[in-house]
Formats: structure tokens, C-alpha cells, sequence
């Protein structure tokens, strides 16, 4: 465990000596709180309605551009600047070093997840939220976050560049999500594509629901992201 | 201490390491030395866990490097030949980093950060960001993550690569220091590293050890062997060739006519002979003229250059 936190101490220090964190969680901030309150047909504005389900569908979209952002460097750069060795002779093991660097992505979005808190705080002073939705929804939001971040790593521990990292990153996050769209009707593809779908589990929890199966699925994912991030290391590892 | 017994380590079909045995004792200092691509740091990668080898065993004070890997990553202090470093932290962060990772804490901590601090010249450095540093310090910074938890044993590749003359010495006095308490392997391709760093050095070769002993042990398989460089006008090539070949103790090794007709040889002359005065009689009774005899001793860059060619 000592050696997880090592890696994360280490982690949250490179994230807040440089413009990274800062950057990152603005930017969310900003674009997710403007496509909410002021863009499209239905801004939170003109509907008058106490409903912030916007953020949830905006911050999907926008957070699928954030995140790789986050996670794009974590092996990468290690791989880049020839640290991976020195930190994988050390006594570490691969898996220690993928969760210690995780963990400090989950924490960069929790402070995210944070920021968002100013909608439904000051919507409930002037309308009436359903908690149970919020609350369900936040913990959607959160799961989703943490696959996001995830999948990111997981790009990130095959290339020793940054840039192929995000852009990998990006994809493979936008293939899941979009899953269900690719096949239509009622067949056996459909409904596996929909059910292996990012959104489709997402929008379950817009109804205040919390459904044991799209907590399964997301972990699932995390896990499956975590142990390909930990087998990438391993790679140089093969006879 | 280090026991590698019959190791192989192949790249699909390339092997970079081929079947390599030896030992290193306990608070031995052992240059490896060859060329670049010889196996050098394939080996080294080997032995401290980066990777296994593809055949045969590498133990460490009795570990297993494939079973017992953490044990063996406790004991070794590695310097890559890259000497990783975290560009964008400070010194002192990234040692902290390095002794946060390999449970050095407490009070060990503010004795192992000021032990590494004095023995590699890093005070006046400790606040600076790595960046900022020169090849020299980023080299010591290398050193002192290496040092930290004070490992039973040392692994350096090529430590002195890219530094300029006082830091090599600096570098090597460093490796001397260590030495008296550690069982070091470094590696390099400089021949007068070993000599002055290294109780036993190994010759490696295109995966393969080419000789091994120590530095006089070397040395003396060659002692008294001379070079002799000569320059002779009106002679005969092939007449030449023929004379020097009628002598058992010389043995030409290189022979170059020279634009203006002069003949250019490089002999080897066994140990024990003096030819000189035999060689002046040759010429003079086939009428050649000597313009130049300059004999050399052979020394250890001979006996690298001719393990390695």
C-alpha cells in the first residue's frame, strides 16, 4: 500500500507543479457549466425547469475530451523519458504502479466532480431537485469519470507518446460510448452492443435508480482498463 | 554474490546475450567491458529484474531473479545507462520519490538524504529542479537515487558516458568509494576505466565473455609482447614478406606499400626476443634501407581491440 501512495504522492505533485490540473479542471468546469446554462434549444435558462440532468449529458461529451488529457502522460512519459525502467527494477510491482498513478486521476476528478457542485447547489435555493436523482446521477457521473480515466491509462501504457496516448485515448472511450448506435433492431448483436454501450449504462442513472448491473458494468471496465494498463508493463517481461 | 550461470537472452532471432557464465564476490568491484552492442546492458537489465533471461539463472546473495524478484530489487541499486530522471522535479523531491518507493522513512530518511547528499556533491544542487542541471550533476543525482537505501549492491551502466574528463575521475572515485563497502558491476567501453576502477574485469563480445581476470592477470597473457613498426626503402614486398615469414618469433601483421615505393610494416614480436640487431642484418644483406624501427609495448586496449576486433 506504502508503495501505492508513493507513486500517487508523486503523481499529484507533477499534476499541481505544472499547469496540467489546473487547465484540466477548468476547462471541464467552464465548457460543462456554459453548454448547460447557456448553449443549445433547451439552456437551464430559458426552460425554467430544476433539473440538472444537463450536466451529466454535456459533462459526458466534454469529459470525454478531458480525461485522456489527464491520463495521457502517466506511462507515456515515463516510457519517454526512460523512467520506467528505473521505477519497474525498483521493489514495486507493475500492478502497484498502475493503481498509485490511477488513484491520482480518480483524485483530479473528485476535485472536477467538486466543481460541478455549484449547479445543483444554487438551483436548489431557487427551485425544488430531486436528490435521489441527484445524488444517483452523481454517482453515474463518477463511475463514468473513473472508466474514462481508466481506458486513458490503459492508451497511455502502450505508447511512449503523449499525443497517441490522448488521441488513442479518445477512441477507444468514444467506441464504447457510442456502442449502442452501431447496430439497430432487436437481435442478438444489438442487444449485446447495447449492453456493452457506455450510454446505455449511463443513462440508467438519470433515473435515480441504482441498478447492481451498471455498477458491474463499470467496474468490469475499470478493472479490464487496469489489468491491460499492468500487462502492457509487463510486456517487457516476455522471454 | 552475483551468480549468473549459462544465460541466453534472445530478441526473436538476434541473440544479444549467449551463453554466459560467471561470479562476482562479495564486495568485488567487476568491470564489464566491450564494445557498444556487445551485451552490456542486456546483461545488467537481467540482473537487476528489468527482464528475464531467456535461458539459464541469474541468483543474487541466493535469490532467484525470476522467482524472487523483490527480493533481489531490495539489494540492487541500478543506475540505467540513461540515467532516468523525473525532468520536472526537484532534487530533493526526486530522491525523496526514490526512498518513498523503497521504504526508506523516518529518521533513516534525513540520514540516507544527508549520506547520499555528501558523498555525491549534491548540496549545491539539492533546491534545483533537474532541468536545470548539467550533464555532471544529473549524472550524481543518477548516483545518489542509486545509493539511497544503501544496497549491498551496485549495478552502473556506463556511469561515465558523456562527461567531461575531471567528471569521469570524479565519477570514478565515486565508484572506488562505493566499492570498499559494495559489490559493484559497472560497465563501459574504456579500457583505462577498468584499469583504474575495477578489481576483475570481464570482456564481453557479441554475447559472448572473451576473457576475464583481472586487469594484470590480462596483461600479463600478453606481457612482453612487442609492437614493431617498421619503414623500409628499396625492398621488395613479396621478398620482404618472405624473409619476416622465415622468422618464428615475428609475425606480420599488417604490411602497406607506400606511394613513393617505401614499404610500411606492422610486426608482432613473440615475448623474450630482441630482433633488432638480426632485422638490421637482414636489410643490410638484401639492401634495404631502414627509415623507421619504432618497437611499443603491447597494452590493454591490444588485448580488447584484439578479443573484440
Amino acid at each position: 500500500m506504502s508503495e501505492i501512495l508513493a507513486i500517487y504522492r508523486k503523481e499529484m505533485k507533477t499534476y499541481f507543479n505544472s499547469p496540467i490540473a489546473f487547465i484540466v479542471i477548468s476547462s471541464f468546469l467552464v465548457i460543462t457549466n456554459w453548454l448547460f446554462f447557456d448553449y443549445g434549444d433547451y439552456p437551464f435558462f430559458a426552460i425554467n425547469i430544476a433539473d440538472i440532468r444537463g450536466i451529466f449529458d454535456y459533462g459526458a461529451i466534454v469529459l470525454l475530451f478531458i480525461a485522456p488529457a489527464v491520463s495521457m502522460r502517466l506511462i507515456s512519459e515515463e516510457k519517454h523519458q526512460d523512467t520506467l525502467e528505473l521505477l519497474v527494477t525498483m521493489p514495486i510491482t507493475d500492478m502497484q504502479i498502475i493503481l498509485g498513478k490511477y488513484l491520482s486521476t480518480l483524485v483530479i476528478f473528485a476535485i472536477i466532480l467538486g466543481g460541478t457542485l455549484i449547479a445543483p447547489i444554487s438551483i436548489s435555493f431557487v427551485g425544488d431537485l430531486d436528490s435521489g436523482i441527484v445524488i444517483s446521477s452523481y454517482i453515474g457521473f463518477f463511475f463514468l469519470g473513473a472508466t474514462y480515466l481508466a481506458m486513458g491509462l490503459a492508451a497511455s501504457s502502450f505508447t511512449r507518446n503523449q499525443i497517441v496516448a490522448y488521441i488513442m485515448g479518445i477512441v477507444i472511450i468514444a467506441v464504447f460510448f457510442l456502442m449502442n448506435g452501431m447496430a439497430n433492431g432487436s437481435g442478438f448483436i444489438a442487444t449485446l452492443f447495447e449492453n456493452l454501450s457506455i450510454r446505455f449504462h449511463y443513462q440508467n442513472f438519470f433515473r435515480g435508480v441504482l441498478d447492481s448491473r451498471d455498477l458491474l458494468y463499470f467496474i468490469s471496465l475499470i478493472f479490464v482498463s487496469l489489468l491491460v494498463s499492468s500487462t502492457a508493463l509487463a510486456s517487457r517481461k516476455s522471454k | 554474490m552475483i551468480d549468473v550461470q549459462n544465460v541466453t537472452k534472445s530478441y526473436g532471432a538476434f541473440e544479444a546475450v549467449k551463453d554466459v557464465s560467471f561470479t562476482v564476490e562479495q564486495g568485488e568491484i567487476l568491470g564489464f567491458l566491450g564494445p557498444n552492442g556487445a551485451g552490456k546492458t542486456t546483461m545488467m537489465k537481467m540482473i537487476t529484474c528489468y527482464m528475464p533471461p531467456t535461458d539459464g539463472t541469474i541468483t543474487v546473495d541466493g535469490l532467484n531473479v525470476l522467482t524472487e524478484s523483490m527480493g533481489v530489487r531490495k539489494k540492487i541499486g541500478y543506475l540505467p545507462e540513461s540515467t532516468p530522471l523525473y525532468e520536472e522535479m526537484g532534487v530533493r523531491d526526486y530522491l525523496n520519490f526514490i526512498a518513498d518507493v523503497r521504504k526508506v522513512n523516518g529518521a533513516d530518511r534525513t540520514r540516507a538524504m544527508d549520506r547520499v547528499i555528501s558523498v555525491t556533491g549534491l548540496s549545491k544542487v539539492i533546491h534545483k529542479d533537474i532541468h536545470e542541471l548539467s550533464k555532471g550533476y544529473r549524472q550524481r543525482v543518477g548516483f545518489a537515487q542509486a545509493i539511497i537505501h544503501d544496497p549491498e549492491i551496485l549495478v552502473l551502466d556506463e556511469p561515465t558516458t558523456g562527461l567531461d574528463p575531471n567528471q569521469i575521475i570524479e565519477i570514478r572515485n565515486l565508484i572506488r568509494e562505493l566499492g570498499e563497502s559494495k559489490t559493484v558491476i559497472f560497465s563501459t567501453h574504456i579500457m583505462q576505466e577498468v584499469q583504474a576502477t575495477s578489481d576483475r574485469v570481464l570482456i564481453i563480445d557479441q554475447g559472448k565473455i572473451a576473457a576475464q581476470g583481472t586487469a594484470q592477470e590480462l596483461k600479463a597473457s600478453i606481457a612482453g609482447q612487442m609492437h614493431l613498426d617498421m619503414v623500409l626503402r628499396n625492398a621488395d614486398k613479396s621478398k620482404f614478406i618472405e624473409v619476416v615469414n622465415s622468422i618464428e618469433q615475428i609475425h606480420l601483421e599488417d604490411i602497406k606499400l607506400q606511394k613513393n615505393g617505401d614499404i610500411e610494416a606492422a610486426l608482432k614480436v613473440d615475448a623474450g626476443t630482441d630482433l633488432r640487431e638480426q632485422l638490421f642484418d637482414l636489410a643490410v644483406s638484401n639492401k634495404w634501407k631502414i627509415l623507421e624501427s619504432s618497437p611499443s609495448s603491447f597494452t590493454l586496449e591490444d588485448v580488447f581491440r584484439k578479443l573484440t576486433n
